[in-house]
């Protein structure tokens, strides 16, 4: 009886989610709820645009709290596999003529690559000095990236050919988030369902204890080589989405400060967890708007003060981050997906009392 | 439980419970009194909480995911429960940790240092001196990195560390891991002088039952964290209890 | 050409083994490995330009005012961030100095805007020719400056009770404790020396470039220099330096300026893969 409401409940729940995330970039491109026009504020000065970047954020932040959150490996290098993609598919785009589909798979398999080979330091390191190989990993992957931008395009950055699918061009922001939108929900199941693998589970037992998952016989090595690729493949086709979003790329943009926003992501949602990186990326793309264009909008602070946050936006919005980020290192290790978990038992254990 | 502080214990420990995250409880309801001066026998078999008394009394309890749950430990009348570790040393309690703890890097002479860093300087320097005609094979190796001795000599250097802070009471836990008998009854008995010459109170915690019970006055005996008797050495000594689980048949020869 | 290179190496090299040396200091006393020493260092530099041209104090007075709010800066950090994390994993103690210097870079920026700040501090200027080679006043009294910084920490860190308590915390943590060493104070001088160490290096190299966020950049180079030269040994990380600096001049001399990063940091990787516990450091068995 309870079960058969409570399955029909969330059954509702996920319709309404669906739809509403079905629903999302029209109101975003058009301003306008079921043909009413909306303000700004209520949209929480949000555009499409940013939603797409989200979605692509979405896939980093996924694939790196696989990597850090399940299997225990800390790495500064994300923004150099996302670099990666970009590389890969921009070669095989540009200098062998592939097709997008097929340069997005080139992608991929470039990332499990280097994934593979960035991970051998693994072998041999742990903790602190591995931390200090993905950094190092990320310099030369920069530098190299950077070599080739010069050879084979122009300073201003390589370019993209045009995201076409059978026929179909990706040329606005609707069409990018209906094309996006499958990927984040294929990567985030995918990593769901491994994780209940028997394989899954030993990532898990390794991370907690590598000396028992050693001793019951899993093969350590080998299993944080597999993680590592896996998860840069994932990040490797991030990077190429990215690229082709943007249409063009440059070195500049793979800076150190995009791989740790990444960690401050999974931080922010909650390491070890599906949920924690979406929660982070999502975190991340509201921030902004939320932090400033609402307090704006409102006017719940004087005009100086407002004037103040709007000409200081971005360092604002990393002040805050960055004091989110140390807030919940501090009080609740679990980051929002935790708290989010632990209200949640409060909750249901007020309810059987009651 | 008498609960009134008597002025010349220099330790009490008054109903203390104490747990860990991973165990509920180690100790339950461990009462024990040392007068000034005194030496007392910690008596147990392995996993009684022996060490976990110790580290309740010193404050290192957090250090180890524990918690003194309640009870108090006073030294020399003073209320020190839930005090800071580094704060209880300086109100003049020495110990020598289970598992011989000395800073490997640096050299005995600077080990000593750092013992006597919480005194005045006269004192640390008087008690060095004192330290060295203890062990005179600390002497010998003043400049020598303490983590390149034998395991018997870190023993030492970590006693001869505790000795260097001029504490009111030393808790001692297990001296005679790593060393040789011989040299065990020798540093025993240089304890007595330690105690002769600076009033020094000890606990002493010590496998060798046999042992403890003929160097200290009085002994306590802890099973699963419970006190389960105390008396004086000789009392103990003579209890079936003890001889036939600590002793061995040939205990009474004591 | 070689001789001016390795000459502006040396020089350069011996303000990042500063920079170093405080890293050191931080990871040995507290073993926190702080990613926030390139911020902590351009922090410096605006300490500097805030000393000089905001409160317009004499070049003595912005020294003071440098090594005292840096100083102050440490012990605020070590109480704020670090200490509340005691005990808790790697990753929480990376993230957090990571995000200290996001927020440290945010505060720059919101306070003294984006761009770069030139920073007179009326040092000695001009040059002089010392057998082949040509040697700015500023860089010579940067290593100078540097040198003597690095022997009193030597000083200190060796024969001062302070700095024995310092080195037998870093050894043992419970010992210490168990010793009577207080050792959140000690935690606080460390962080204290390494942010006014970083700090120094800042304001000279805020001095020979300009005073910018970007610096940062510059003072990472700090990371490769230390597990260079040994992540447990001191002097391991002025020699780091040196090598740092060294492999910065030449580089950017004889191939191209960006190739710095590929000479710093394809030599970490190798050190790492081979020899992680670095050139100087001792071998510690457990701890990798
Ligand atoms: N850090 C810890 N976490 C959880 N349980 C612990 C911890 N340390 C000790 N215990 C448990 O508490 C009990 C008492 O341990 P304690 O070390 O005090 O024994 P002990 O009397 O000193 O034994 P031994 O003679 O072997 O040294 C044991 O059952 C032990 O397993
Ligand atoms: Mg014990």
């Amino acid at each position: 009886m309870t079960t058969l409401r409570s399955s029909v409940l969330r059954l509702l729940c996920w319709a309404i989610g669906i739809g509403f995330v079905l629903y999302v970039p029209f109101v975003l491109n058009t301003r306008t709820v079921f043909g009413y026009r909306v303000g700004n504020m209520v949209l929480l000065n949000l555009g499409l645009a940013q939603v797409d970047l989200m979605l692509i954020s979405i896939i980093g932040a996924v694939s790196l709290n696989f990597l850090t959150g399940c299997a225990g490996l800390i790495s500064v290098g994300h923004a150099a596999f996302f670099a990666v993609g970009a590389m890969a598919a921009a070669a095989a785009g540009q200098q062998l003529g592939l097709p997008f589909a097929a340069t997005l798979i080139a992608a991929t398999i470039a990332g499990a690559i280097a994934g593979v080979i960035a991970g051998l330091p693994s072998l041999r390191v742990r903790g602190l000095y591995f931390v200090l190989s993905t950094l190092a990993l990320h310099f030369i992957v920069v530098f190299c990236f950077a070599e080739y931008q010069y050879a084979f395009h122009d300073v201003a950055g390589v370019t993209m050919g045009d995201a076409t699918i059978m026929g179909f061009e990706l040329d606005n922001n609707v069409k990018w988030y209906f094309f996006l939108l499958p990927f984040v929900v294929l990567v985030c199941v995918m990593l769901q369902s491994t994780l209940g693998l028997r394989e899954g589970r030993a990532v898990l037992a390794m991370r907690d204890n590598e000396l028992a998952a050693a001793a019951s016989g899993i093969d350590v090595r080998m299993l944080r080589l597999k993680v590592f690729a896996f998860s840069s493949a994932i990040a490797s086709l991030a990077g190429a989405l990215q690229a082709y979003y943007f249409t063009s790329v440059s070195a500049e943009i793979y800076t150190l400060d995009t791989a740790i926003q990444f960690i401050a992501m999974i931080i922010v949602g909650g390491m070890g967890s599906i949920r924690g990186g979406i929660a982070g990326a999502v975190v991340w793309l509201l921030l902004p708007s939320v932090l400033v264009g609402t307090t704006v909008e409102l006017k719940v602070l004087p005009g100086g003060v407002a004037q103040f946050l709007v000409g200081h936006q971005p360092q604002m919005v990393n002040l805050t981050f960055g004091v989110l980020v140390a807030v919940l290192l501090i009080t609740a290790p679990g980051g929002l997906a935790g708290l989010a978990r632990s209200f949640a038992a409060r909750g249901s254990r007020q309810g059987s009392g009651v | 439980m008498s609960g009134v502080a008597s002025a010349e214990a220099v330790l009490e420990v008054q109903g203390v419970f104490a747990a860990y995250a991973a165990k509920a409880t180690a100790l339950s309801d461990v009462s024990l009194t040392i007068p000034a001066g005194g030496m007392v026998a910690l008596l147990g078999s392995n996993g009684a909480g022996k060490t976990t008394l110790i580290k309740a009394i010193s404050g290192l309890l957090p250090l180890h995911h524990g918690t003194l749950v309640s009870g108090s430990v006073r030294i020399a009348g003073t209320n020190i429960t839930g005090l800071r570790a580094d704060r209880i040393v300086r109100l003049g309690l020495g110990q020598v940790p289970e598992g011989r703890l000395v800073f490997k890097h640096l050299t005995v002479e600077e080990n000593l240092q750092v013992g006597a860093a919480v005194v005045p300087r006269a004192v640390g320097r008087e008690r060095i001196a004192a330290v060295y005609d203890l062990f005179p094979r600390l002497a010998e190796r003043r400049r020598q990195q303490a983590g390149l001795m034998s395991g018997g000599e870190q023993q030492m250097l970590a006693l001869g560390r505790a000795l260097a802070s001029a504490p009111r009471i030393l808790l001692i836990d297990e001296l005679s891991l790593g060393l040789a008998p011989i040299i065990v009854k020798a540093i025993y008995a240089q304890l007595r002088a330690v105690r002769a010459a600076f009033g020094t109170a000890m606990l002493v915690v010590e496998q060798n039952a046999k042992l403890a019970l003929e160097i200290c006055d009085t002994a306590y005996v802890l099973e699963r964290g419970v006190i389960v008797m105390s008396g004086s050495a000789a009392e103990v000594a003579a209890s079936d209890r003890i001889r036939e689980s600590y002793l061995g048949s040939s205990g009474g020869a004591l | 050409m070689l001789m001016q290179f390795l000459a502006s190496g040396f020089m350069l090299g011996s303000v990042y083994g500063l920079v170093a040396l405080g890293f050191a200091a931080i990871y040995k006393a507290t073993r926190v490995f702080n990613f926030a020493q390139g911020m902590l260092m351009a922090t410096g530099a605006y300490l500097a330009v805030t000393g000089s041209v905001v409160l317009g104090l004499p070049l003595v007075g912005t020294i003071a005012f440098v090594v005292v709010a840096a100083g102050t800066l440490g012990v605020v950090i070590q109480w704020l961030l670090i200490r509340p994390l005691a005990g808790r994993p790697l990753l929480a103690m990376v993230m957090i100095t990571i995000a200290l210097s996001i927020i440290l870079r945010a505060l720059i920026v919101i306070i003294f805007g984006g761009g770069a700040q030139t920073l007179r501090l009326g040092l000695p200027e001009g040059s002089f020719v010392l057998g082949s080679v040509r040697i700015s006043a500023i860089h010579a009294t940067a290593a100078g400056v540097s040198w003597l910084c690095m022997a009193l920490f030597m000083v200190f860190f060796r024969f001062s009770k302070a700095g024995l308590l310092m080195r037998a915390t870093a050894d043992s943590h419970e010992a210490a404790v168990l010793s009577g060493v207080n050792v959140n104070r000690i935690n606080a001088t460390a962080w204290a020396l390494g942010t006014i160490l970083a700090a120094i290096g800042g304001v000279f190299l805020g001095q020979l470039q300009v005073a910018s966020v970007e610096l940062e950049n510059i003072g990472l180079l700090a990371l490769p220099a230390v597990v260079i030269g040994g992540l447990q040994s001191i002097p391991g990380a002025i020699i780091g330096g040196l090598l740092v600096g060294l492999i910065e001049q030449l580089s950017s001399g004889y191939i191209s300026p960006k190739a710095r990063d590929i000479f710093v940091y394809v030599p970490l990787l190798i050190i790492l893969l081979v020899r992680p516990w670095g050139l100087f450091g001792e071998r510690e068995l457990g701890r990798v």
